[in-house]
């Protein structure tokens, strides 16, 4: 049986700026997926993984991921990440700010 | 019938009471450990209202201890670790913790005995700073420890200890074990909240007021609880520390700090007694945590924890 953890890395967390989620160790995992939620009224949001040797220097992995005004949850999914996984998310100001809830499901 | 009875060999590092009742390797995964988080239960799923965001701490995580110049750290037996964090944000020390200063872990159990005497926590844990900025780093870890959450049909209550580390960027490393300070008040406790469910000696983590040399309403000076820890001179360097508290679960007092190759006393010491809560008689959670010092990400890692009673 593989195992199985989902963490919640941002926990409804406003954010009115570029804003990069908790960089998260993730190597014992063969498989991970971010899901990104954001509640009430938020701009279209832009939204990048990208992989760090340490978790300290980044680099994208993958294209960014759009999420709409009109949406409320997507699903980023990831293999071959190495170690540490982020999300770096832009789009939110301080006029439009967005409120988000990031989860991160790893199975390996 | 001829019983055989064999334990897994990782089990010869620690020193158990009579119960095993939970071993943790966390090579196999979080084992039933996690973040601690308040009670969502409130309308648009609200926590209570809080002087201190409970809902902010840094996820913890399983860990390789991969380091910035050094090879992956692994574990003390195995590649990996439960590491507790923080984000790299904190307050001056008598101010109340800054949202995301802290990681807290904890597993959630109950007591099985009617006539439960001990209750035991072991760990083998490793500390150090991420190595983002120059320096040897020792000063930025603030503090970690270790409690139980506990409930009899009588009282709630929280035996622990934490080592505090550093003050204010001065190396302190000094134990103190939970128990309020006589005669601190509610508001007191809760930074100037005098409504909710907050209570004195309850969460003393967090709560409390702090002050510059270290001491707080929330936590006494163990007896000659001086100790140089082991901090092996630069943050990618970690060294595995030997961790056990006993408590007396009947007397409701401390028994012993064991802390690497020095044991302490703590016969005679009672934590804070509080009124029971609703519908938790017979809680047993131990809580592990950490809190930075300074705006630096802090990392506590657990190779491996035991907790046994008798």
């Amino acid at each position: 049986m593989l195992t199985f953890a989902t963490s919640v890395i941002e926990r409804r967390l406003p954010i009115t700026a570029a804003h990069s989620t908790h960089p998260f160790e993730a190597g014992w995992a063969g498989e991970a997926v971010f899901f990104v939620q954001v509640e009430g009224t938020h701009p279209a949001l832009s939204i990048q993984a990208q992989i760090s040797p340490d978790g300290l220097h980044w680099v994208d992995r993958g294209e960014p991921r759009k999420l709409l005004e009109q949406e409320e949850i997507t699903a980023i999914d990831l293999a071959n990440f190495g170690g540490w996984l982020r999300l770096a998310i832009t789009g939110a100001t301080e006029q439009e700010p967005a409120t988000v809830l990031v989860h991160l499901a790893l199975k390996g | 019938m001829q019983r055989v009875i064999s334990y897994e060999r990782g089990l010869e590092k620690f020193n158990p009471l009579r119960n095993v009742v939970t071993y943790d390797d966390f090579d196999l995964g979080f084992n039933g450990w996690l973040d601690l988080t308040p009670n969502f239960v409130n309308a648009d799923y609200r926590h209570h209202p809080s002087e201190v965001d409970l809902a902010s701490w840094a996820p913890s995580m399983i860990s390789a201890a991969p380091m910035r110049f050094a090879a992956t750290h692994g574990s003390m037996e195995g590649t990996y670790s439960l590491k507790l964090n923080t984000k790299p944000v904190a307050n001056r020390y008598e101010e109340k913790p800054a949202n995301g200063s802290m990681g807290v872990v904890l597993k959630r159990l109950s007591n099985f005995d009617p006539n439960l005497r001990y209750v035991q926590m072991e760990a083998w844990y490793a500390y150090t700073p991420q190595q983002d900025r120059l320096g040897f780093g020792e000063e930025d870890m603030r503090a970690f420890g270790f409690y139980f959450d506990l409930q009899d049909p009588e009282y709630r209550w929280m035996p622990g200890v934490r080592y505090v580390n550093s003050v204010n960027g001065e190396l302190t490393k000094k134990w103190q074990y939970w128990k309020v300070a006589d005669g601190v008040t509610k508001k007191e406790w809760c930074y100037g909240r005098e409504d909710g469910w907050q209570r004195p000696g309850i969460d003393n983590l967090w709560y409390g007021r702090r002050f510059p040399d270290g001491s707080a309403d929330a936590f006494q000076w163990v007896p000659d609880g001086a100790q140089d820890l082991l901090y092996n001179e630069s943050p990618d360097k970690i060294n595995w520390l030997y961790f056990r508290l006993l408590i007396d679960y009947q007397r409701r007092e401390y028994v012993e700090l064991q802390s690497m190759d020095k044991t302490f006393d703590l016969r005679g010491l009672s934590p804070t007694m509080s009124e029971p809560y609703k519908s938790i008689n017979n809680l047993i959670n131990p809580i592990f945590f950490v809190e930075t010092d300074t705006n630096r990400s802090v990392n506590l890692f657990l190779d491996s924890v035991v907790y046994s009673t008798e």
